[in-house]
């Protein structure tokens, strides 16, 4: 059972994971795959903020995906304010920058990983708990994605990929957007890190560099890119696919590898196969409820 | 006759091309003055200078009496500056009414914390935009192709939706970039119509655009570019009668 529940867990945070950067990266295409790094952010913060400074899990929590969305906006508005291709590099060297200062600082217990996190719910009200919660963070992230991405932001933001000068030009602010759009997504990030950490209650560094990466950027691309649906049907079959795998008692060392060798594989065969993913979008946006009609003839 | 948009010693080459030297231009509420001048003149980049696509060298831009020329182009949009494009840039993920629900100049849904703590707010004024959106519609004669999509329309009704997305602004001044390139039969008249009512209306238009029986008829006033200078200012007839300027507009 406990093996169901943590299998539950790593979907459901993979489709948090996913559909934040779904919002990223399909409705508003910034180009970056530094995702992780604000996994991680949130999952230090809360992590180090409840057992080395006594806050309460909930607000550590809270604290930890704050502190994503704080780092994310740093990160995103002065490499936006130039111009857009710079985000990839800023974000990648922040990830890669960050990831290496945890390893070699003692407090987030360096390389070797941070312990000893305290647990959350599970001791007063059971793992099934922790899973509900997980599970209800998982299903808002991709209903308020979806009412992003088919409301008066979504279609906005469709305007500005089609065409950002001709969308400046009617008074539209495109930095601010992505700059918002990055953080609430990066926020989220920062959420499920947290979530993640209270419940195995144990991280390191390495869980976030380019393979994990590689993993969300997989779930949106082989689900479907900027749809509701795509980033889940993704989650749902690369969080269970390495488990899979792991049912086939490799050697450890092999693992790793072949989970990477799995990512990517699955992203060739997709771009010549399915380049639109399992979930198709369409070209065209569309408002969420069909609205009151326009009186055509 | 007041004053609305006016462009004071603009200044702009690219390496070698001088596409904006010295440039004194003013609109006036109301009125409408026709940019001409032959192809390379520098009229489409005034309207990049004007609208902030990109800085100028040199010189002052104001509109109703207030400094723009340092501002962000979507800055400039929201004090009521809009513009039409040479190449249409609409939108084409969207459909035709959904390009002109992206133009008011204060948009409902463009920020996202409205969007959590002030659903009604934005509710409420997506359907007024809704609103204003059908009517301009109907005005510039496209209610029927409402849900199109853009790419589907004739290039004439393409034109026209260009328009009615600028107009979504209620701007103070509006510039017009070749609208009638391309444009024929019922959109011909529908723009001639759609640019009068504008101007009726008080807002400063300045059209670029060759062809000469719409600027005569439509201008009150024409103004002669070539090679980034405003060589001539006056009426229309007068500009197309000199035959220095024919000279140079043909090019012979
Ligand atoms: N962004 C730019 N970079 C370099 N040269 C430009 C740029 N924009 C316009 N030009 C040049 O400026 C000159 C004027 O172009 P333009 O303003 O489009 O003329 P018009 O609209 O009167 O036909 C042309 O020689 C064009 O090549
Ligand atoms: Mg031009």
């Amino acid at each position: 059972m406990e093996y169901i529940y943590t299998l539950v867990i790593l979907i459901a945070l993979g489709v948090v994971l996913a559909s934040s950067f779904n919002l990223i990266i399909g409705y508003a295409g910034l180009v970056s795959i530094a995702h992780p790094v604000f996994y991680a952010i949130g999952a230090y913060v809360s992590a180090l903020l409840a057992r080395d400074h006594g806050v309460p899990v909930p607000v550590a929590m809270i604290l930890g995906a704050l502190a994503a969305m704080a780092a994310s906006i740093a990160v995103a508005l002065p490499s936006l304010r130039v111009s857009g291709d710079y985000l990839l590099i800023a974000s990648i060297g922040f990830q890669l920058g960050l990831l290496e200062a945890i390893k070699n600082v003692s407090f987030t217990g360096g390389a070797g990983g941070l312990t000893n996190i305290p647990p959350f719910l599970i001791q007063t009200a059971g793992r099934e708990a922790y899973v509900a919660l997980v599970v209800g963070v998982a299903v808002l992230t991709v209903l308020l994605t979806r009412s992003i991405a088919h409301g008066p932001y979504g279609r906005a933001l469709s305007a500005m990929r089609d065409d950002e000068l001709a969308f400046a030009a009617l008074g539209r602010n495109a930095v601010a957007m992505k700059v918002a759009v990055f953080a609430l997504g990066s926020g989220l990030a920062g959420l499920a890190g947290a979530l993640y950490a209270h419940y195995f209650r144990f991280v390191t560094p390495e869980q976030f560099e380019l393979l994990q990466s590689a993993a969300i950027l997989t779930m949106v691309v082989v689900g479907g890119i900027r749809t509701t649906w795509g980033p889940v049907v993704g989650a749902i079959l690369l969080q269970a696919l390495p488990q899979a795998i792991t049912f086939l008692d490799l050697p450890v060392a092999l693992l790793g590898p072949l989970q990477g060798l799995l990512f990517t594989g699955l992203v060739l065969v997709f771009m010549f196969w399915r380049p639109q993913g399992l979930v198709a979008a369409g070209e065209f946006w569309r408002p969420s409820r069909e609205a009151p009609d326009v009186g055509r003839p | 006759m007041s004053a609305v948009l006016e462009i004071r010693g603009l200044d702009k080459r690219f390496g070698g091309i001088v596409v904006a030297d010295a440039i004194d231009l003013t609109l006036s509420a109301g009125r409408v003055v026709g940019l001409i001048g032959p192809n390379g003149a520098g009229k489409t980049s005034l309207f990049n200078l004007v609208s902030g696509i990109f800085p100028a060298d040199a010189g002052t831009i104001t509109l109703d009496g207030e400094r723009i020329d340092r501002l962000k182009t979507h800055r400039r949009a929201a004090r009521g500056l809009s513009r039409t494009w040479q190449n249409l840039r609409l939108f084409p993920s969207l459909s035709v009414l959904d390009n002109l629900m992206v133009g008011p100049r204060h948009y409902p849904g463009e920020k996202l914390w409205r969007l959590a703590f002030d659903r009604g707010g934005v509710r409420r004024r997506e359907a007024e935009t809704r609103r204003r959106a059908l009517d301009v519609l109907e005005r510039t004669g496209l209610a029927a192709v409402a849900k199109t999509r853009a790419a589907d329309l004739t290039f004439g009704q393409q034109k026209l939706v260009g328009v009615a997305r600028a107009l979504m602004n209620e701007s103070r001044c509006l510039l017009l970039d070749e609208p009638m390139a391309g444009v024929e039969g019922h959109a011909y008249e529908t723009m001639q119509r759609v640019v009068r009512d504008v101007a009726a209306s008080g807002v400063a238009v300045c059209v670029v655009e060759h062809n000469v029986a719409f600027i005569r008829d439509l201008c009150d006033e024409g103004v002669f570019m070539f090679a980034g200078k405003v060589l001539a200012r006056g009426p229309v007839a007068d500009l197309i009668a000199d035959p220095r300027l024919t000279e140079l507009y043909f090019g012979t």
